[in-house]
C-alpha cells in the first residue's frame, strides 16, 4: 500500500519519536510512505480560527499535493487529519470553493477533491485489520492495562470526519486487544486534553489533561495512548503541569500509537524514540518485560 | 405497525440530597419496541413501577427542551433517543442527570449557572441608531442574511451542549456552547447595533476558552452546531479587533508564524503568542523540554514550494476581507 | 406573603406578553410559571402566525374565512378586531428579534393553511412558535419582573366579589406560597391531558382554567375540542398542517386522495376539522390501514424541499417513528389538538371576575367559535396577551389594595398535604389513565349520546375517586408524584365541563359533531355555552353571538 506521508510539524520536530515509530511499524506492516516536501502545517486549528479560508486553501494545496500523485495521505496526527478533513468538507460549499479554487488557480495548483485523508489508526485497524496485526505481533503486550486516547479532531465533527463513532469509538481499543494488551475504558478516552488552550490559559488545559489521565488510572489503566502528538504534547510533555493541577503525582506513560504497535511488532524502546519522553516508559516497559534503557 | 419488543433494563441515578446519604443506582426492566423513546420509558416507569423517579420533561417531541440528560454517558434529549440501539451496544440503558450542573433530585438539575450565562451575552436586539426599526413594517432581511444564522435559531436551550462540554467542567469563566451559539445568532443579526461591541466584549469573557473538541455538536439535538459558529465567532472577533487576547494572538501568531517556512517554529510562537514575558515564564518549561527534545530550539528548514504558500498568504490574509452582505 | 400588582400564570406567548404589557405600564409584575418560559407549549407551535397585510379587503378575507372557519360561532367584533391588530402585532414580534423566513424580496415569507382564501400564514421554517417564544422571552427579559420559575398554581384568591391573589407551591423545594396581587392574568394554555391522544405536552393539564372555573368564574364554549388531522401514530406527536401546505397528500389504504370526496375545491387544504371527520371516516368505514391509520405522503415533494421547509417533521419521523418521510409515507391519525373553549373573556381578556383576566389558549373570547384555523392560535396568544396585560394594568391602578390571610394558605395546604397523609388511596396516575381513556373513547371526534352519557358517568365516577387520591413519594423535593395528583384533579373538573356542555348541544357545529344531530342548527344554537360551578357540576347557560357583517352560511371547503 502506498499513501501520501504527511507526518505533520510536530512529528517533524519535537515530536520526531513519532516519526521515527511510523516509518519503522510502516516497514513492518508492509506501507509504503512516499514523503512530500512541499506538504504545509496543517494549520492545527488556529490557523482556522484567524483565517479560515486561507486554511482551507492551504490545506487543499496539501491535499492537491497528493492528488497529483494519486495518493491518498496518511496522517499521524488526529488534529491533522481533522484539518485536512475539514478542508474537504469546506470545498463543498460552492462559495468557498470559489475562492479557494481562485487563489489556487494563481498558484498554478488544481485540486478536484479526490484526496482521501487516513490516519495511521484506520489504515492498521480497517485497510490492514486488526487480524494480520494480531499475526505480525511477536511481543504480546499480555498485562499491559492501556487507555486508548483518541483525540478530538480524529473523531469529529462527524460530518467532516465520520469513519467511527464520534462518541463511542473502539477501533483503538480493538487494536490495543490485538496487540495483547487489555484495554481500558473510562470517559476520558473520547474527551479534550486540553492543547488548544495550553498557550491561551494554561492552569485550565493543564486541569483538562489531569482530569482525562486521572480517569484513565481510576480505571486501572498502566498507559496511555494517543494518535495525536498534540494530545502526547499536553498528556506527556505538560505531565508535570498537571500533576500541579491535580495536586499529586500521576506517572503515567504516554505512547504515540505506532510506538505501542512497534513494542508489540518487536521493536526497541530506542528505535521507537521512548527515551525521548518526558514521562519515563519505564513502568510500562517492565509490565512486559522488556528492560528500560537509560535515559 | 406492532413492532417486537425487547428487554430494556434501565439504571437510573437516583439522589435527593435532603435525604440521602449517596446517590445509587435503581433497576426498572420494561418491554418496549426497539424505537420507544427513552422518555417513553421512564414516564411508564413513574406510572406503572416507581412515581417518585423525578426528571423533568413536557413535549416530547424535542422542542421544549426539558428533558436533557446522559443516557449511557451521552448527552441527550430523552424523548429523541430510542432505546434499541442503546440496548444492542450496551444490553442496557444507564440514565444519570446532566453533568456540570448540581443535582437537585435524581434526573433534575439546577440550571441557574446556564441560564445566568445565557443572559449574560445580552441575548436580545440592542438598537442601531444609524439604521433604526422601519415603522409600521418588518425590517427587510434577504434569504442570504437568514441563511447566515446558519442552524443557530433551532436552540431549544436544552443544555446538553453545557453538559457534554470539558471546557465548562474545567473552566467556571467559559460562557458554555449555546450562550456562544446565542451569541454568533446576535452577531449576524442585521437587525443588532453592537455586533463590534459584542465580539469585543466576548473575547474577554471566555470565548478564547473553548477547545473545539466538538462534543457539544454531536450532543446537540437540534444539529445547532455551536462548536462551529464559536469558531466562526473567533475568526469574526480577530477581524474586528486583531491579536488582544492570548486566544487571539495565538491563533494569529501561529497564522503568521508557518507563513515564511511553512511549517512551525515552535520557540517563535511562545513569544508571539506571550510575548516576551511569556517566554520569560516558560522558561523553565522549555529548558525542560529542551533536554529531551533539542529541536524545539530549533528553526525549521522552508518546505519546498514556500513561495505558493506566500501567495496563497498575499491573496487570502493580506487583502482586508470582503465584508458580508 | 409575597405582594405583587399583576401576577401572570403562565409564561408562554399570551402570558409572557401580558407581562411585558403590564411592566410597560410601570407595574410591579410577577410571573408564576410551572415550567421555564422557553419550555411552555407555544414553542410547539410549528406552522405560522396569520396575518393579511396592506389592502382592507385582505383584512377583510382574513376576517371572513375565520368567522367563516369557526362555523359562525365566533364573535364576529372580536374576530375583526383580532384580524386588524394581526399586521402591527407580526411587525412588532418582527421588530423584538423573531427570525421569520424571508421571500426573495426579503419582505415576510407566506405559506397558505387550510380554510385561508389565500397565504397569510407568516412562518419560520416549521418552528413559528419557537421563534416567537424565544424573540418574546429575550425581549422581556430585559425588563424588570419576578420570575417564579417552576412554581405551580394552586388555587385563586377571590373575596369581596374580587381577586386577592393566588396559592403557588414553589416545585423544586416544596414550600407553599399566598401571593397578593390585585389582578391575575391566567395564561396557562390548554387541558390537552384530558385525553391519552394528544398533541398537547405533558404539562397542558388546564391548571389555570380550573383554578379560575372553581373561583366562579366562567367558562365558555368547553365543548369545542379540535381535533388536529395528522398526529403521528403512537406518540401523538403532531405533524404540521404546512406538511400539506408545501404540497403532502393524505391516502387511504387504497392509496385514494381520499380528501377529493370531503373537500371537492380545496382537497387535503380543507378545514382542520373536515379533514379529521374524513381520516376518521375512512378509517371507521374500513378504509384505512391494519392497526387504524391513514398515510400522509410527503415524497414526492423531493428531498431538498422537505430538508430545508420541512426539518422538524423529517426530525419527528425518523427520530419518533423509525420513518423517513422523504422515502416513506407517514402514519398518522387525528388526534385532541386545541381547546376552542376556555376561560370566558371579552376583547379586553377581562373574565366574569373583577381583578381576573385570562388570554392565549386558556381563554375564550370567542375568536374561533366552534372551530380554529391554522395560524389564528400564535396570532391570538400575542394580540389578547397585550389586551390582557394592558386590561390588568389598567384595573390595577384604580384597585384597591389586595390581601391575602394566613388562613387562605392554610386552607390549600391542609387540602393537598391529605392527598400524602392518608395510608390509604389510589395513585394518581391510574385515575389519570382512566380519565384519558374515557375521553379519547367517548369524547372524540364523533359524539354519540349515549357514549357522552357513559362519558359523563366515568368522569364523575373518577372525581368521587379522586377524593381519596394518594401520593406516596414523600420528598419535598421536585415532586412529580404531587403535582401529577393537582393537575389530575384540575382535568377531572374540565372533563366534566367539556362532556356536560357536548351532551347538552344538540347540533353539530365547527368541531362537535353529533352523529345524531349531524347538521348546524342556527335557529337554536347559534350561542355560547356558558359553564359555572355548583354543588351539582357544570351549571350551563347560555349567551349571544356577536355579529358585525356576516350571516351565517353554509360551510363548505
Amino acid at each position: 500500500m502506498r499513501l501520501a506521508y504527511y507526518p505533520g510539524c510536530v512529528a517533524q520536530e519535537s515530536g520526531k519519536e513519532l516519526d521515527m515509530a511510523t516509518r519503522w511499524v510502516a516497514k513492518k506492516v508492509g506501507l509504503e510512505l512516499v514523503g512530500f516536501p512541499n506538504f504545509s502545517c496543517c494549520g492545527s486549528g488556529f490557523v482556522d480560527e484567524a483565517n479560515s479560508t486561507l486554511n482551507t486553501a492551504m490545506n487543499a494545496r496539501n491535499l492537491a499535493i497528493a492528488e497529483k500523485a494519486g495518493l491518498d495521505i496518511l496522517t499521524v496526527c488526529s488534529t491533522c487529519t481533522g484539518m485536512l478533513s475539514l478542508a474537504n468538507h469546506q470545498l463543498k460549499d460552492p462559495k468557498v470553493r470559489a475562492r479557494v479554487d481562485g487563489a489556487l488557480s494563481q498558484i498554478g495548483v488544481a485540486y478536484s477533491g479526490k484526496t482521501r485523508v487516513k490516519h495511521l489508526l484506520e489504515v492498521l485497524t480497517k485497510e490492514i485489520g486488526t487480524e494480520r496485526i494480531r499475526a505480525l505481533v511477536t511481543r504480546p503486550l499480555k498485562g499491559l492495562k492501556v487507555g486508548a486516547f483518541y483525540g478530538c479532531h480524529l473523531l469529529r465533527p462527524s460530518a467532516e470526519l465520520g469513519s467511527e463513532s464520534a462518541e463511542e469509538p473502539h477501533s483503538f481499543e480493538d487494536l490495543i486487544a490485538a496487540l495483547g494488551a487489555e484495554p481500558v475504558m473510562y470517559r476520558g478516552r473520547v474527551m479534550c486534553c486540553g492543547f488548544p488552550i495550553l498557550f491561551v490559559k494554561e492552569a485550565t488545559a493543564n486541569r483538562i489533561a489531569a482530569t482525562q489521565i486521572q480517569d484513565a488510572k481510576a480505571h486501572g489503566a498502566h498507559a496511555m495512548a494517543t494518535p495525536c502528538p498534540l494530545c502526547h504534547i499536553s498528556l506527556d510533555s505538560f505531565q508535570n503541569k498537571a500533576e500541579k493541577q491535580a495536586g499529586h503525582d500521576l506517572d503515567m506513560p504516554i505512547f504515540h500509537l505506532p510506538q505501542l504497535v512497534g513494542l508489540a511488532l518487536g521493536a526497541t524502546p530506542e528505535e521507537l524514540g521512548l527515551p525521548r519522553h518526558m514521562v519515563a516508559t519505564d513502568s510500562a516497559l517492565a509490565r512486559i518485560g522488556q528492560v528500560a534503557v537509560p535515559a | 405497525m406492532p413492532e417486537a419488543t425487547v428487554t430494556a433494563n434501565f439504571d437510573v441515578y437516583r439522589y435527593d440530597p435532603a435525604t440521602d446519604a449517596a446517590p445509587r443506582y435503581q433497576r426498572y426492566t420494561l418491554q418496549l419496541a426497539p424505537h420507544t423513546p427513552v422518555l417513553t420509558g421512564l414516564l411508564r416507569i413513574r406510572d406503572e413501577l416507581d412515581p417518585t423517579l423525578t426528571l423533568r420533561y413536557s413535549c416530547r417531541s424535542a422542542i421544549c427542551g426539558s428533558c436533557a440528560m446522559l443516557v449511557n454517558s451521552k448527552s441527550r434529549l430523552a424523548c429523541q433517543t430510542p432505546v434499541g440501539p442503546e440496548i444492542e451496544q450496551h444490553g442496557r440503558i444507564v440514565i444519570d442527570p446532566m453533568r456540570n450542573l448540581p443535582v437537585l433530585r435524581d434526573l433534575v438539575v439546577e440550571m441557574t449557572t446556564f441560564w445566568s450565562k445565557y443572559s449574560r451575552i445580552e441575548p436580545h436586539l440592542i438598537d442601531d441608531p444609524a439604521h433604526p426599526m422601519p415603522v409600521g413594517r418588518e425590517t427587510t432581511m434577504s434569504p442570504a442574511q437568514v441563511e447566515r444564522f446558519k442552524e443557530t435559531p433551532r436552540c431549544i436551550a436544552c443544555g446538553a451542549c453545557y453538559s457534554a462540554c470539558p471546557a465548562v467542567e474545567a473552566d467556571a469563566e467559559f460562557p458554555g456552547p449555546m450562550a456562544l451559539a446565542k451569541l454568533y445568532r446576535f452577531v449576524v443579526d442585521p437587525r443588532d447595533g453592537a455586533r463590534r461591541e459584542r465580539l469585543v466584549k466576548i473575547q474577554t469573557e471566555g470565548l478564547w476558552l473553548c477547545l473545539r473538541c466538538h462534543l457539544c455538536t454531536e450532543a446537540c439535538p437540534k444539529d445547532v452546531q455551536p462548536s462551529q459558529r464559536i469558531r466562526d465567532l473567533k475568526e469574526m472577533a480577530v477581524a474586528v479587533q486583531g491579536g488582544t487576547e492570548p486566544g487571539s494572538r495565538h491563533a494569529i501568531g501561529f497564522k503568521d508564524n508557518i507563513r515564511s517556512t511553512g511549517t512551525l517554529n515552535e520557540m517563535k510562537l511562545v513569544r508571539q503568542t506571550s510575548g516576551l514575558l511569556g517566554m520569560v515564564a516558560q522558561a523553565p518549561q522549555g529548558i525542560k523540554l529542551s533536554r529531551k527534545k533539542p529541536e524545539i530550539l530549533h528553526a525549521p528548514k522552508k518546505i519546498e514550494g514556500q513561495e505558493e504558500l506566500e501567495k496563497l498568504y498575499e491573496l487570502l490574509d493580506d487583502a482586508p476581507p470582503k465584508e458580508e452582505p | 406573603m409575597q405582594r405583587h400588582d399583576v401576577v401572570v400564570v403562565g409564561a408562554g406567548l399570551a402570558g409572557q406578553r401580558a407581562a411585558l404589557a403590564a411592566v410597560a405600564a410601570g407595574l410591579d409584575v410577577a410571573i408564576v410559571t410551572k415550567l421555564h418560559p422557553l419550555r411552555s407549549h407555544s414553542g410547539a407551535a410549528q406552522g405560522g402566525i396569520n396575518a393579511a397585510v396592506g389592502k382592507e379587503d385582505s383584512v377583510d378575507t382574513h376576517i371572513y374565512d375565520t368567522v367563516k372557519g369557526s362555523d359562525y360561532l365566533g364573535d364576529q367584533d372580536a374576530i375583526e378586531f383580532f384580524c386588524r391588530e394581526a399586521g402591527p402585532t407580526v411587525v412588532e414580534m418582527e421588530h423584538f428579534g423573531t427570525i421569520f423566513s424571508r421571500g426573495d424580496d426579503g419582505s415576510l415569507a407566506r405559506r397558505p393553511f387550510g380554510g385561508a382564501g389565500f397565504p397569510r400564514t407568516i412562518y419560520a421554517a416549521d418552528r413559528t412558535g419557537l421563534a416567537l417564544l424565544q424573540a418574546l422571552y429575550e425581549r422581556l427579559g430585559t425588563e424588570a419582573f419576578t420570575l417564579y420559575e417552576e412554581w405551580d398554581l394552586t388555587s385563586l384568591i377571590v373575596r369581596d366579589g374580587r381577586v386577592q391573589g393566588i396559592v403557588a407551591f414553589d416545585r423544586r423545594h416544596g414550600d407553599f406560597a399566598a401571593i397578593a396581587a390585585r389582578s391575575v392574568v391566567i395564561a396557562t394554555g390548554p387541558a390537552g391531558r384530558i385525553y391519552g391522544r394528544t398533541t398537547n405536552a405533558h404539562s397542558c393539564t388546564g391548571d389555570g382554567i380550573a383554578a379560575a372555573y372553581d373561583a366562579g368564574a366562567a367558562l365558555k364554549d368547553m365543548e369545542f375540542v379540535q381535533f388536529h388531522p395528522t398526529a403521528l401514530l403512537e406518540s401523538s406527536i403532531l405533524i404540521t398542517e404546512g406538511a400539506r401546505g408545501e404540497g403532502g397528500i393524505l391516502k387511504n389504504a387504497s392509496g385514494e386522495r381520499f380528501m377529493a370526496r370531503y373537500a371537492p375545491h380545496v382537497f387535503d387544504l380543507a378545514s382542520r376539522d373536515v379533514v379529521s371527520r374524513a381520516i376518521w371516516t375512512e378509517v371507521k368505514e374500513g378504509r384505512g390501514f391494519p392497526g387504524d391509520f391513514v398515510h400522509l405522503e410527503l415524497m414526492h415533494l423531493g428531498r431538498e424541499k422537505i430538508e430545508s421547509r420541512l426539518q422538524e417533521i423529517c426530525d419527528f419521523c425518523r427520530s419518533f417513528a423509525g420513518i423517513d418521510p422523504v422515502t416513506e409515507p407517514i402514519p398518522v391519525m387525528p388526534a385532541q389538538h386545541y381547546m376552542m373553549g376556555g376561560v370566558s373573556t371579552n376583547i379586553r381578556g377581562e373574565t366574569t371576575i373583577p381583578g381576573l383576566f385570562s388570554a392565549g389558549e386558556a381563554a375564550c373570547v370567542s375568536i374561533h367559535g366552534a372551530n380554529r384555523l391554522g395560524g389564528n392560535s400564535l396570532l391570538e396568544t400575542l394580540v389578547f396577551g397585550k389586551q390582557a396585560g394592558e386590561s390588568a394594568a389598567a384595573y390595577t391602578a384604580k384597585a384597591p389594595a389586595a390581601s391575602v390571610t394566613a388562613d387562605d394558605l392554610d386552607r390549600e395546604t391542609g387540602r393537598i398535604r391529605a392527598m400524602s397523609d392518608r395510608k390509604d388511596g389510589e395513585a394518581p396516575a391510574k385515575l389519570r389513565l382512566e380519565m384519558q381513556h374515557t375521553m379519547d373513547e367517548l369524547v372524540g371526534i364523533y359524539r354519540v349520546p349515549a357514549e357522552l352519557v357513559e362519558a359523563l358517568r366515568q368522569i364523575r365516577a373518577l372525581k368521587a375517586r379522586y377524593r381519596s387520591v394518594r401520593v406516596e413519594d414523600t420528598s419535598k423535593r421536585y415532586n412529580l408524584n404531587l403535582t401529577d395528583a393537582l393537575e389530575t384533579g384540575h382535568m377531572l373538573e374540565l372533563a366534566e365541563v367539556i362532556v356536560a356542555g357536548a351532551i347538552a348541544r344538540t347540533e353539530s357545529r365547527g368541531a362537535h359533531t353529533r352523529v345524531d344531530f349531524p347538521k348546524r342548527d342556527d335557529g337554536h344554537w347559534m350561542r355560547h355555552t356558558m359553564a359555572t360551578k355548583t354543588a351539582d357540576g357544570p351549571g350551563l347557560s347560555y349567551a349571544p353571538v356577536a355579529y358585525t357583517r356576516w350571516e351565517p352560511k353554509e360551510r363548505v371547503y
